[in-house]
This record gives structure tokens, C-alpha cells and sequence, in this order.
């Protein structure tokens, strides 16, 4: 292995200490054209925390996947204490000390924590293995560590907040001197995201390099000796945490170099088609608001923040807990997607691939499974073929879907063109509320105007609008009111949100800045 | 109803129980181990006819009961290999391609019975012996008990031992640890360098040997001689076995010898000219009813929102 | 409403219609192809046998001979040539449906005997005028099997229950009571035979033989009332809602809730339409075939739908086809046998070896990087 090329990136090591970890020019491109992570130079002293940041697709999950060996690097080199590295896989990332703890915890449910923990490589002779051993190990690791565990307890019935402590110390078990985290707080109790941060102190005090990803500022702030900020796929840069802002790195996060100009006239509002009052459900907490027939209203939040779930109980793919949904003067509440598609939504979905379509089936079966069994697709009990067709062909003209036939299969379809018929089956349906998430997610630009104006011609023509973005440029543009959701709460809320630049409007994402009760819930009664 | 009570409460009946039930046992453990390393072997069947064909022809051309035993237990091993490379390497459905290879055992070991013997029923022409049942001296002379524990074949002595055996196997031994890591979460196996298909291949051979024990036993041990068809089914029971008995070795014995009884029951009751059909239709509905019960009440527990975060993996007993 | 984007009408006209004309070609071909591969793993199997047999010693030029013109050369043959056939055929489509919706149904043994145990009561107790003697039990037949289908339904539906496991331990117990009742209730009186009594005249399914003057075996209309059958499935999956909601939901369950359609109700109705055919199988062999009960009267005929059901890609065409191979290859089989050495179990072993290659998915892709290897070479 020979020593890796210095960049400018060694900022405050000791000469004479490597970096624990080094990226020179790391990239990945993924097969089907994805630039997930371009010209990343990171470099990690010994004994650092450092945290990265960015918005969901900035590549800091692909990054750490590159540096745990679970993808391999298309360009670049790594470096793990100086000496330049390839690795394979996990196994030898694990060999020269990188450990991993995963987002998705990698544990077996039916097992002890300590037979997890000393999973692969369990103590015993003869093939046997020795319990007794294990839980010995793991509790004298945890002891060493600081991270409190029960070595006997099985898995699926601790907390949260203990496995993840197991998967650290699956971790230290095979001698990691470099630990990274994936969002290790985004499931945890604020006593046990304290209690963690205790063990990863004492870690780092023991000689660990810490390498964590997160979304949460006062975290980042709370904990790390720097903050690494992506964005699309590159290091914007790295300051030291004590030096920075959170406007500055809300800034650096959420930053856009282009605009974006979509063409409308200003949104005349008519009454109230929905109606949200209290509503709560898993990851959602008593969210009240209104949406006008004829405005388009935008919810801003970082991934994860419960607007996914949001929008799958305004749909009806989810069951409420508490609080009412009223479309039109129907109560939704707890009726299936069935019954809210009856009362005029239409939903197109933020994971096309999953539940927005039938890839094997034709491009005219997906475009009409909303109104297979009504006039004019079925009359009489049975599918009339020729006006299917019919359908297909005008829906596909009039929305310049590129498809050679209308039984070709949807799964052939580029991004661009399946979400365009998604987006033909749902605005087709007249819809009174239109549910958009992530409308332009996996699409070209040219498609991405062309899916900006049909929204606002579905406005013009009366229905009440619930765009949900991951871009922000796109609700900025796109929107007549804006709100904004963390933790499952709504934060924000900007009526006029003609001045809001993506800055101001990452602070509230971030939870920097938050506005009154009073102000978020004013004219819902 | 005298007389039936009589039958049943015999130690002769209970003896017949452990004999009956020892391919039950034999095979379900198989299917257990299987079905816990994330590969559901539907194929126990064929492995059972095909270790009963072979075990009785090699006994019968050698000679040796003890080669044909081996070679019975290979073949059952060896069926179930073939379903791994089907399945694991040829991207093959594990469903069908077990369906698929107990035809190919069906139809395979008749066909060599009739092109080696000409007798389209069985080897009965051929003398292959049967596995030696163990008089065990001093036992056999405690009442009751004695009756039912002597006597048995060697067979039933290996299908009781088996379950604690495949328990320890499981439980304490790192190959156990690393079939039921890949079988629950093999992503988490594989992250830690554990080769997933390998535990998978290992496991179908161990599979694929019990089940050929169990068919070795319906042709060397209850009779000595091969039948086409003889397994009649009892694959496919010992595969309910493996999901009455929760996945886990006692359960599977106890289901196991749940069946067992029932068969044996319908024997002896149709000796006394009492319906056994019905009767041995008792662990069928039994099973039927627990199948709806678990799932109701999984269904119920998943509509709370109290449970933690849930653990990516697989629950292996879901359906498809 | 205007389209921002609207060329002339005429220039889209050409690169859209030879993308049209391209794909419609590319389907013609899969088609072509698909065809190819089941014909190639058919002759695959039977070489396969063909060695085998070889291996063993025995004729296997005239087995292969035996097997493949057999069922030709006289007429009863070709009669139990089509009277399998259509058993087969209704079985293989009674899996074919709920396999449409994703739901493996090992059901079809029960509800075979169920089926023939139904119409075979009616058939036999009640006297009926000369067109309902025979509608009846058949109908008889479609309520058992689809009453039985409907309970493994709606374990899955609404409880999720493992179907597998569900539709095996039901089959277990209806072939039980069969027997049970079979042999205690029903037995024919003054017969030693396990048997029932025979059906009435009337009820029992006509014979081709009758009509075409020619000895056909038991070849009855039940032929026609399978194709008849057929173009109903096919006509169900491909022209109406709920055939739409079937094939939705096997695609794609989550993106059939999405879109508002029943999945649970579907499920249920897939069982329910399944169990109603492998019912009518079982009427047909009631009525058709042996003309009363017969202890074991399915053999292995219901795992052999299911294998039908997968080589003819669950497609009511491809079913029949299927089936129509199979049975022929059965046929076959026993005229092998009885003009050569060779067992009868030498069909059953291409059976299997053609179940086994075409649900090795990944083998063609296998072979083609094999030979493209072997080619740079």
C-alpha cells in the first residue's frame, strides 16, 4: 500500500500523525448514469468528530458506503492512516479498523445483543460457541466504553437506544479504531441521543475517530470538533464547529446557484377544500391546516420529518391516531385510498417505483386503475379495450409521454416518462386535492417544467394543491403559501412567500427558527 | 368405546406412536433447519422416496443394511443440494422447484424400480432387510415402559436423539448461530463476512440427510422393502410440523409426534372398524386452526403503534 | 386546455409510428421466443430421459418412438389423450388464478375431491330431467370447490395467514373425509369394490364416442366445456374488472391499494374462483371419466396442475397447451410401456425435469454468457 497523495485538506494535524481517514477525489457514478458523490476530498485526524451534513441526495449516504467498503469508488483514492486503501468489501474495511453503525441496524432480531455483538466471530473451541464468553466480552466492553447494554437480553425486545449501543460495540469487538455512524439520533430519546453522546466522547478521549452524518444542528454543534457540509454530491466544506453558524451551514446546505422561473398568475383562492384538524398518526403530532380550492400550498422539511407520512394519511394509505381530514365537506378521516379517491384526491406518490405503478403491466393498465370498473372504461361489467386504448393514446399525447405503444410495459419507461404518466392518471382524474410529493424526483429538467405547468393548470382549474418537495428551489417557485414541518410538527408558515429566499427557509427546516402556535394555525377553526 | 380406550391406552399402541411418528420427527427436523437458514424445503418428500428407493435397492444388491442406510441418506441429501443449486444459483422459485423435484423423486424411483426389478409396485422381491431394532436388556423389564422403549428400531433411537442434537446444533455450536443469522437477517450476516449461501448450501445437505433418514426408515425399519409412492405424503406433513412446532426443535418434535399419533390412531381404529379417517384428520384442523390464530393475532399486534422501531429482517414465518 | 408543447401534427407522425411499428415487432418476437424456449426445454427433457433410459440398458429408440407417436395410433388413445386433457385443463387453470394474484394455492387436491364428491352426490340421489342432470352437479361441483378455495382466501386475506401451509392441511383433511365417506357411506351395495354407486345415466357426461361414432375412450364433452371454460378465465382475466383487479394485484399489491382496489377482496375472489374450477375438474372425473367415486380418483393429477398452470405462464392459452402436452406425454407413456420395457415413469421424469428448467429463471442467461464465453475463445 503505498502512502497517499497530501492535499490541501490536512488542516491543524500534527505533522507527524496521518489522518485517520483521507479521500482524495473520491467519486462514485453509479451504472444507470447517478453521479452520487463527484471530487470528494475529506480528510479525518485522529481523535476528531466530525459530522456530515446535507440534504437527503447530497451523497453523505453513499459517501460513508464508500468509506465502510459496502460500494466501491469509480474514481479517487482512500486513505486509512495514511496508507492508501481498496476495499472490497465490509470484511476488509472491518480488517484495518473501520467500523460501521448503520442506519438500518444490522442486528438479528432473535438473538442476544451479546451474540450479536460477537456475531462472525463468536469465542468457543470445536465449532462450539461459548455464551458465557460472549456475554463476558460484551460486558466488559460495554464497562470499557461506557455504553450501558444488557449482554443477555434479546434483541427485538430492548430499546432503540441499546441496540444501536450493541452495534457500536459489534463494532469495537473487532478492534475499530475508526467508527462511523449513519443518522445514529434519528430514533433515539433525547436522554438517549445525551447518553450516546457521553459514550462517544469517552470514546474519542480512548483515541476513536468519529465519523457521524446527521440533519440535526444542535446536535452537529453539540458534539463534533468540525462539520463537513455536501451538497449534490460534493464537499462544500469543512469548518470547524465552534466557528460556524447554523445560518451559515443552513446556507452552505440548502444553497442554489440557478433559479427557478415558472410562469403563473397569482392564485385565487377560492373555499376551503381541505380541512386538517389535529391530525396524528406515526412520526405525525396534531397537524391542523386548510388548503383552498385553487392554491398551491408547499410543505418544506428535511427527509424524514413525517411529511412522507403526512401525505399517506391525507391519502388514506395510513390510519390516523387522532384529529379529522375533511375534503369538500366529506370526512376522509378513516376512509381507505378507495374511499379518498371517491371523495376527489389524488395522490401521486414519492416513491413511483414502489406503489405509483405496475412496472410489468402495460402503460395502459397503470393509467387506468383509479377508473377500471366506471364508464367509460367498463361498462356493464366489462373493460371496453378500444376506449382504454383511446384514453391511453389521448393521455399519452397530451402529456408527451415517450412510449411506443400504450401496452408497452410502464417498467420500460425512463424516471421521466413513468412519472409522467403518473401524473397523467392523477391530474386526468380532476381531482379537488391533489397530494404531489416529490413530483420531480428522478426526472429531467424538460419533463420538470413540463410537470410544473400541469400543476398549475390543475390550480387554475379549482383543485386545492399539497406539494411536498425535498426542493426547495421548486417549492419557492412553485408555491402561493408555504409551510414547513419538523419532527412531525408544523414549524413555519409564510403566506406570502414571494421574498423567502431557500436560506431563511432552511433555518425554520432545521429548526434554528420556529414560528408561534398562533401563527401556523391562524383562520383554522 | 370400551374396546377403543382399551386399544389406545395399550402399550403396544404407544410403542406403535414412537415407531409411526420417527419419520414424522425425522423429517420435520430436516425441514426445520431449512426453513430457520431462509431456504423453505419443500422438497422433503422427494428426499424421503428417494432415500427409502435407494437405501432398499443398495441393501438389497450388497447386501449390507448399513450401506443401504448410507446410501439412502445420501441420496435424501443429495436431492436437496439440487434444490439449493436451483435455487440459490439458477434463480429458480423455491416453491415450484421443491414441487418439481419431489415429482422428479416420484417419478425417478419408480421408473428404477420397474427397469431393475420389472415390478412396478415395489423392491418386495428383493430382499434388502431392514435396520436392526434394539432389545435393550434390562429396561424391557420395567412394566409399561419397558414395552414401549424396547423393541424400537435404531431409527426411532436416532429421531429421539436428533431433536436435542439439532438443538444444540442450532443453539450452541457457530455453525447454528451463523444458519439462523443468514436465515433471519442475512444482510447482517453477510456484514459480517459470513458467506450466506454457503450456510444455505450446508444446511439443505444436513436437511436433505434427516429427511433421507426418515425415508430410510419406511423402507429398512417399519418393513423391509420399498413401495412406489410409500411416503404417501408425509413430506408435506412434516413440512406443517415444522410451522406447528413454531421453528423451534421441540415444538417440531412434539407437532411431529402430533401426527405420528394421529396416523397411528387411525391404524388401530380401523382395525376395530371405528373411522380412522376422521380421526386422523384431528392434527390437519388443529393445524389449520393455530395458522388462523397466530395470524390473527400478528395482524392484531402490527395495528397497535406501541411496538419500538422495527428490526429489518424477514419474520420467517410470514407468508410469501 | 393548451399544451405548451404542440409541433406539427406531421412531424410527430414518423418517429412515433416506427417506435409504435418496433415494438409492436418486439412483442410479435417475444412471443416467438418465449414459444422456442418452452419447445426447446420440452425437447430438452425428453433427451434427458431419452439418456437415461439409455443408461438403463432398454430400447430407447423404440420408447422414444412409443412415447411420441403412441397416442396417435388409435383412436381410444386419442380419447384418453383429450379426457386427461380436460381434467388436466381445469386444474391447471384453477392454479393459474390465484397465481395471477401472487397467491401460491396448493389446493387443488381437496377441491378436486370435493368437487367430485359434491356432483357425484347430486348425480347419484337426485332425479333430475336430462339437461339439468348434468348442470347440476356441475354446479354442485363449482359451490364445494369454491366453498373449500374460500376458506385458505380468506385466512390470507384478511389474516395473512401462509396460504402454503393453509391449502395443504385443508387438502389433508377433505381427502380424509372423501375416504371416510367413500368407504363407509358410500360404498355401492352388493360390490366388494371400494366404490361408489354409479351415476345416473343421465348425469353422466356424454360421450364423444357416441357422437363420433368412433371409439374415443372416455372422452367426453366435458372437452368442450373445458374450452369453453378456458375462453371464460381468459375472457375474466383479460375483459373485466375483476380480471383487471386480479392481474393489478399480482403485479403489483401495494400499487393496487394505492389505487383504491380491493386487495383483499380480490385475493379472496382468486381462491374462491380457483377452488369453483379445480371443483369442476373433479366433476368431471366423477362424471366423465370413472361415472362414480373412486377411492384416490386424483392421483397426482392436482401437483400436476400447478405444474401445468407454470409452464403455460398461468395464461389460459398456455394452460391448455400445457395441459394438452402433458396429458399427451402420459398417453404416451403407457403405450411405452406396454410395447417396450420401458416404465411409464420415464413421462413422469420429463415432467419434472421440464418443471425444473423453466423455473430455473436464471439458466438461459447462464447458458448465453456460457456459450458468448466460449465464442471469445
Amino acid at each position: 500500500m503505498e502512502p497517499i497523495e497530501e492535499t490541501d485538506e490536512t488542516v491543524g494535524t500534527a505533522p507527524a500523525a496521518p489522518p485517520a481517514l483521507q479521500a482524495v477525489g473520491l467519486g462514485k457514478t453509479y451504472p444507470n448514469g447517478t453521479r452520487a458523490v463527484s471530487g470528494v476530498d475529506l480528510s479525518v485526524p485522529r481523535g476528531e468528530i466530525r459530522a456530515i451534513v446535507g440534504q437527503n441526495g447530497a451523497g453523505k449516504s453513499t459517501l460513508m458506503k464508500l468509506l465502510y467498503g459496502l460500494e466501491q469508488p469509480s474514481a479517487g483514492q482512500l486513505g486509512v492512516h495514511g496508507r492508501r486503501v481498496r476495499f472490497a468489501g465490509p470484511q476488509d474495511a472491518i480488517a484495518l479498523g473501520v467500523g460501521m453503525v448503520h442506519q438500518n441496524l444490522m442486528l438479528v432480531p432473535s438473538f442476544t445483543v451479546a451474540e450479536n455483538v460477537v456475531l462472525g466471530v463468536e469465542p468457543g473451541r470445536a465449532g462450539r460457541v461459548d455464551r458465557a464468553a460472549a456475554v463476558e466480552r460484551t460486558a466488559a466492553l460495554a464497562e470499557q466504553s461506557g455504553l450501558a447494554v444488557d449482554p443477555e437480553a434479546r434483541v427485538d425486545a430492548v430499546s432503540v437506544g441499546m441496540r444501536q449501543r450493541a452495534e457500536i460495540l459489534k463494532a469495537l469487538h473487532r478492534g475499530a479504531r475508526i467508527l462511523i455512524l449513519d443518522e445514529p439520533t434519528a430514533v433515539l430519546t433525547p436522554q438517549e441521543t445525551t447518553d450516546l453522546f457521553t459514550a462517544i466522547r469517552r470514546l474519542r478521549d480512548a483515541g476513536m475517530t468519529v465519523l457521524f452524518i446527521s440533519h440535526k444542528l444542535k446536535e452537529v454543534r453539540e458534539i463534533s470538533d468540525r462539520v463537513t457540509v455536501m451538497r449534490a454530491g460534493s464537499v462544500i466544506d469543512t469548518v470547524r464547529t465552534e466557528e460556524s453558524t447554523p445560518a451559515q451551514l443552513a446556507s452552505m446546505m440548502v444553497g442554489r446557484e440557478m433559479s427557478l422561473d415558472v410562469p403563473r398568475h397569482p392564485a385565487r383562492p377560492g373555499a376551503n377544500t381541505l380541512r386538517v384538524r389535529e391530525l396524528s398518526g406515526p412520526a405525525v403530532h396534531g397537524v391542523s391546516l386548510d388548503i383552498a380550492a385553487g392554491e398551491i400550498v408547499g410543505l418544506a422539511g428535511v427527509e424524514g420529518n413525517g411529511q412522507t407520512e403526512l401525505v399517506e394519511l391525507l391519502a388514506g394509505l395510513r390510519r390516523p391516531t387522532a384529529g379529522t381530514v375533511t375534503v369538500d365537506d366529506t370526512d376522509v378521516t378513516h376512509l381507505d385510498a378507495a374511499g379518498h379517491r371517491r371523495a376527489g384526491v389524488a395522490h401521486v406518490p414519492e416513491d413511483r417505483l414502489t406503489n405509483g405503478a405496475a412496472l410489468d403491466r402495460s402503460i395502459a393498465d397503470n393509467l387506468i386503475v383509479d377508473r377500471h370498473d366506471r364508464p367509460p372504461v367498463a361498462r356493464r361489467g366489462i373493460l371496453r379495450t378500444r376506449r382504454i386504448r383511446e384514453l391511453a393514446e389521448d393521455l399519452i399525447s397530451r402529456y408527451a409521454i415517450r412510449a411506443p405503444h400504450p401496452d408497452a410495459a410502464a417498467g420500460a419507461l425512463s424516471g421521466g416518462n413513468l412519472q409522467k404518466v403518473v401524473v397523467a392518471r392523477e391530474l386526468s382524474a380532476e381531482p379537488r386535492l391533489l397530494l404531489a410529493a416529490q413530483l420531480t424526483r428522478g426526472v429531467d429538467i424538460g419533463a420538470m417544467h413540463f410537470m410544473y405547468e400541469r400543476l398549475v393548470e390543475a390550480r387554475d382549474a379549482g383543485a386545492a394543491v399539497l406539494l411536498v418537495s425535498a426542493d426547495l428551489g421548486e417549492l419557492l417557485a412553485l408555491s402561493d403559501r408555504l409551510l414547513v414541518i419538523k419532527d412531525g410538527r408544523l414549524v413555519a408558515r409564510f403566506d406570502d412567500p414571494a421574498e423567502l429566499t431557500e436560506e431563511t427557509t432552511g433555518l425554520y427546516m432545521l429548526g434554528v427558527e420556529r414560528h408561534p402556535d398562533e401563527r401556523i394555525t391562524a383562520g383554522v377553526r | 368405546m370400551g374396546s377403543v380406550l382399551d386399544v389406545v391406552l395399550s402399550t403396544a399402541f404407544f410403542a406403535a406412536i414412537l415407531g409411526v411418528s420417527t419419520p414424522y420427527v425425522l423429517a420435520a427436523l430436516g425441514g426445520l433447519l431449512a426453513e430457520r437458514a431462509g431456504v423453505p424445503n419443500i422438497a422433503l418428500e422427494g428426499s424421503m422416496l428417494s432415500a427409502a428407493c435407494a437405501g432398499a435397492l443398495v441393501a438389497g444388491y450388497s447386501g449390507s443394511v448399513w450401506a443401504g442406510a448410507v446410501c439412502g441418506i445420501a441420496a435424501g441429501s443429495l436431492l436437496a443440494l439440487l434444490l439449493g443449486v436451483l435455487h440459490l444459483y439458477l434463480g429458480a422459485d423455491a416453491i415450484i422447484a421443491g414441487i418439481g423435484l419431489n415429482l422428479l423423486a416420484a417419478g425417478a424411483t419408480s421408473y428404477t424400480v420397474f427397469a431393475l426389478l420389472g415390478d412396478k409396485g415395489g423392491t418386495s422381491r428383493l430382499h434388502s432387510g431392514a435396520l436392526p431394532s434394539l432389545r435393550l436388556p434390562l429396561i424391557e423389564d420395567i412394566p409399561g415402559v419397558g414395552a414401549v422403549l424396547s423393541g424400537q428400531n435404531v431409527l426411532t433411537w436416532a429421531a429421539l436423539a436428533a431433536t436435542p442434537v439439532v438443538a444444540w446444533l442450532l443453539y450452541r455450536t457457530r455453525f447454528g448461530f451463523h444458519l439462523r443469522a443468514v436465515g433471519e437477517h442475512p444482510e447482517a450476516a453477510r456484514s459480517v463476512g459470513i458467506h450466506v449461501h454457503r450456510v444455505q448450501f450446508r444446511a439443505l445437505a444436513l436437511s436433505g440427510a434427516l429427511a433421507g433418514a426418515a425415508g430410510v426408515f419406511l423402507s429398512m425399519g417399519a418393513v423391509s422393502f420399498f413401495v412406489t409412492g410409500m411416503t404417501a405424503g408425509r413430506g408435506y406433513i412434516a413440512l406443517a410440523a415444522v410451522f406447528l412446532g413454531a421453528l423451534r426443535p421441540w415444538g417440531v418434535f412434539l407437532a411431529a409426534l402430533g401426527f405420528g399419533t394421529a396416523e397411528a390412531l387411525a391404524v388401530q381404529l380401523g382395525n376395530l372398524d371405528v373411522p380412522g379417517q376422521l380421526v386422523s384428520a384431528i392434527p390437519y384442523v388443529f393445524t389449520l386452526l393455530a395458522l388462523a390464530f397466530f395470524a390473527w393475532r400478528r395482524r392484531r399486534a402490527s395495528r397497535t403503534d406501541a411496538a419500538p422501531a422495527p428490526l429489518t429482517g424477514p419474520p420467517v414465518l410470514e407468508s410469501p | 386546455m393548451t399544451s405548451t408543447m404542440e409541433p406539427a401534427a406531421e412531424q410527430r407522425e414518423l418517429p412515433e409510428t416506427r417506435d409504435r411499428r418496433e415494438f409492436l415487432a418486439t412483442r410479435r418476437r417475444t412471443v416467438a421466443v418465449e414459444l422456442t424456449m418452452t419447445v426447446l426445454t420440452v425437447a430438452v427433457a425428453v433427451l434427458i430421459a431419452f439418456l437415461v433410459v439409455l443408461a438403463t440398458g432398454k430400447d430407447a429408440g423404440g420408447a422414444l418412438d412409443a412415447l411420441l407417436t403412441g397416442p396417435l395410433e388409435r383412436t381410444p388413445r386419442i380419447g384418453r389423450w383429450l379426457a386427461d386433457a380436460t381434467t388436466l385443463s381445469l386444474l391447471g387453470l384453477s392454479v393459474a388464478i390465484p397465481f395471477r394474484a401472487r397467491q401460491i394455492s396448493l389446493g387443488a387436491e381437496g377441491q378436486v375431491y370435493a368437487g367430485a364428491l359434491a356432483s357425484a352426490l347430486v348425480a347419484i340421489n337426485l332425479h333430475l330431467p336430462p339437461v339439468a342432470a348434468v348442470l347440476v352437479p356441475l354446479g354442485a361441483a363449482a359451490l364445494a370447490g369454491g366453498a373449500l378455495g374460500a376458506v385458505p382466501g380468506v385466512m390470507k386475506a384478511r389474516l395473512g395467514a401462509n396460504e402454503i401451509v393453509a391449502t395443504l392441511m385443508l387438502n389433508a383433511v377433505v381427502v380424509r373425509v372423501f375416504d371416510y365417506l367413500l368407504t363407509d357411506h358410500l360404498k355401492a351395495p352388493g360390490s366388494s369394490a371400494v366404490q361408489s354407486a354409479p351415476v345416473r345415466p343421465d348425469s353422466a357426461l356424454p360421450l364423444l364416442s357416441n357422437f363420433f361414432e368412433v371409439p374415443l375412450d372416455q372422452a367426453n364433452i366435458g372437452l368442450f366445456g373445458m374450452l369453453a371454460v378456458a375462453a371464460a378465465v381468459w375472457f375474466l382475466l383479460a375483459r373485466t374488472p375483476l380480471g383487471y383487479r386480479i392481474r393489478v394485484t399480482g403485479s403489483n399489491p401495494d400499487f393496487a391499494r394505492y389505487g383504491g382496489l380491493d386487495v383483499p377482496r380480490t385475493i379472496e375472489w382468486s381462491f374462491v374462483i380457483g377452488g369453483a374450477l379445480a371443483g369442476l375438474a373433479g366433476a368431471h372425473l366423477a362424471l366423465g371419466i370413472y361415472g362414480g367415486l373412486q377411492p384416490d380418483m386424483a392421483g397426482g393429477l392436482a401437483f400436476e396442475g400447478i405444474v401445468v398452470a407454470l409452464l403455460g405462464r398461468n395464461n389460459p392459452v398456455g394452460v391448455v397447451a400445457a395441459a394438452l402436452l402433458y396429458s399427451y406425454l402420459r398417453v404416451g407413456g403407457d403405450v411405452m410401456e406396454q410395447q417396450t420395457d420401458v416404465g411409464s415413469d420415464a413421462v413422469t421424469i420429463i415432467q419434472a425435469v421440464i418443471v425444473l428448467l423453466v423455473t430455473a429463471r436464471a439458466l438461459p442467461e447462464l447458458v448465453k454468457r456460457y456459450l458468448a464465453r466460449r465464442e471469445a475463445r
